[in-house]
């Protein structure tokens, strides 16, 4: 979902031009604001997302000084401070996976049986990842989401969590594993558990 | 298909377009930036300008009433929607030293909910008109410019709208040292004069035919009222419409070719104009991409007749006016 930038080696010079000329940093947003709104779109829905990236934004500007200015790509930078402010929205992302849950998808999958059969489409499984991801640990569903919402790698969900890349790499394990176990049997794409 | 394709998948249903009302999260981010930078109080002057600043002032309270309300569908949607059409007041003063400022220049312009073709009417300083009291006991006749003079921006704004009837979304006012900034940085702008001219009180010392000036010499030509034409502030704001059109396309050729050097334009521009409701260089931009259509800007004057009372100033001619506002008036 998010589109590398062309120049995304500047990121680091932007943010360092920024330390004279404040308005500069405007140009970071002009260039990661969409992004960051998807995302938080995705994880809180579209009102909250607005206020999300906005303070996403005045938060990475008043700390613009302890940038390390040898990360070229303040990506990460920006998706760690979104996923705290996030975290301030916890109600309401588990409102939305809840509803999730209940809403009806694809009227044409009926039975198990069908499941399984060719052709059956993958929101099939919604209700069943939404069930997962309202269950997962926090710090678990970060790093999942980070990576599959975010398409950040391990080491910029390091960065971005502050935290080590093994522990990206346990939280991911066993955040994959409980999704798994809530598809299951109903796991449409798989034929076996 | 594993777990996380399946993830991906449910994230892009839920995923969201940024909308343009986004755009107020970058206000609050330069409005961070513009306190930390603690600037004195500027003087403010009109100079009725840059078309583009102009219309600028107009396409972004539109994408944001918007906003709010337009539900972002989760296709992807792009430009935001033509929205309703927009009333502009340009006022530019003429404030040197200590010397009290008056409103140099007065334009208002339409913008219509479509964005094709906006409509600018100068009206000229020397009009005479009945003043509101704009916080004085009571209003008087006087030349319109003298209502800026009086109490401001806002005062010329309600002396337009009596004038007028035409209701006034976004007041933009235009410094002249602003105006030669803008110039500047965008590397100067091509003006024709049909003979040499030596102004020293405007210091404007041309040849005849083209010219490709700067700032300084642009300001100059904008409000020399001798040695060009027949000295009335209507040839001026003849002057000043072409002046603006140049300026236009000036800015269209510099937003293809050299798109960091038009970024910074946007930025001069949007620090020398002061806005009601505010306008940043980012708001400019989508502004300005509202009207890449070419040289379709309509300019005219508001229709006058010479005053009966003083053959040296004019009075607005009511019924002609009446019809040159009236797409001012609808939506």
């Amino acid at each position: 979902m998010t589109v590398p930038p062309t120049a995304r080696e500047y990121d680091a010079a932007l943010i360092e031009s920024s330390l004279d000329d404040p308005e500069a940093f405007a140009a970071l947003f002009d260039r990661y604001s969409g992004m960051l709104y998807r995302y938080v779109s995705r994880r809180l829905g579209p009102e909250a997302a607005e206020d999300v990236v906005g303070e996403t934004f005045l938060a990475a500007f008043s700390k613009r000084h302890r940038y390390d200015l040898a990360q070229r790509d303040a990506r990460p930078w920006l998706f760690g401070i979104a996923t705290k402010l996030v975290a301030r929205h916890h109600r309401t992302e588990a409102a939305r996976y809840r509803a999730l849950r209940r809403s009806p998808v694809d009227g044409s999958v009926e039975g198990p049986a069908d499941r399984v059969a060719a052709g059956v489409t993958a929101s099939a499984s919604r209700p069943a990842l939404a069930e997962a991801l309202s269950g997962l640990a926090r710090g678990d569903l970060d790093v999942l989401l980070l990576v599959a919402w975010g398409d950040l790698a391990y080491e910029e969900v390091a960065r971005a969590l502050g935290i080590p890349v093994g522990t990206v790499r346990s939280r991911l394990n066993r955040a994959r594993r409980k999704v798994r176990a809530a598809l299951g049997d109903t796991d449409p794409t798989r034929e076996e558990a | 298909m594993d777990e996380l394709d399946l993830l991906r998948d449910l994230g892009r249903g839920l995923e969201h377009e940024p909308p343009p009302s986004l755009v107020r999260q970058r206000n609050r981010l330069l409005d961070a930036g513009r306190a930390r930078r603690r600037r004195g109080p500027g003087r403010w002057t009109l100079l009725g300008v840059v078309a583009m600043v102009t219309a600028a002032a107009i396409l972004v309270p539109a994408a944001l009433l918007h906003g709010r309300d337009a539900k972002p569908v989760a296709a992807k949607s792009t430009a935001p929607a033509a929205g309703k059409a927009l009333n502009v007041l340009v006022i530019g003063s003429d404030a040197r030293g200590s010397d009290a400022a008056r409103s140099d220049t007065l334009m208002l312009v339409h913008v219509p909910a479509d964005r094709k073709r906006p409509h600018v009417v100068s009206l000229p300083r020397d009009l005479l008109v009945r003043i509101p009291a704009c916080g004085r006991a009571a209003s008087v006749d006087g030349m319109i410019n003298s209502a800026f003079t009086a109490g401001g921006a806002s005062c010329t704004l309600a002396t337009v709208r009596q004038l007028s009837g035409v209701r006034v979304d976004q007041t933009v006012v235009i410094d002249f040292g602003g105006f030669r900034t803008m110039v500047d940085a965008l590397g100067g702008v091509e003006v024709t004069l049909p003979k040499s001219v030596s102004d020293q009180k405007s210091g404007l010392d041309l040849s005849a035919g083209r010219h490709w000036v700067d700032g300084r010499q642009a300001l100059a030509y904008a409000r020399v009222r001798h040695g060009l034409g027949d000295g009335s502030d209507l040839d001026r704001i003849k002057r000043q419409h072409r002046l603006l059109g140049s300026l236009a396309r000036q800015a269209r050729k510099q937003m293809t070719n050299d798109p960091v050097a038009f970024a910074r334009f946007l930025a001069v521009a949007a620090g020398s104009v002061k806005t009601v409701p505010r306008l940043d260089a980012g708001a400019l931009k989508t502004l300005v991409r509202g009207f890449e259509d070419g040289d379709s800007v309509a300019f005219d004057t508001v229709p006058v007749r010479p005053a009966p009372s003083d053959p040296s100033r004019v009075v607005l001619d009511e019924p002609a006016a009446k019809r040159m506002f009236a797409s001012f008036r609808s939506s």
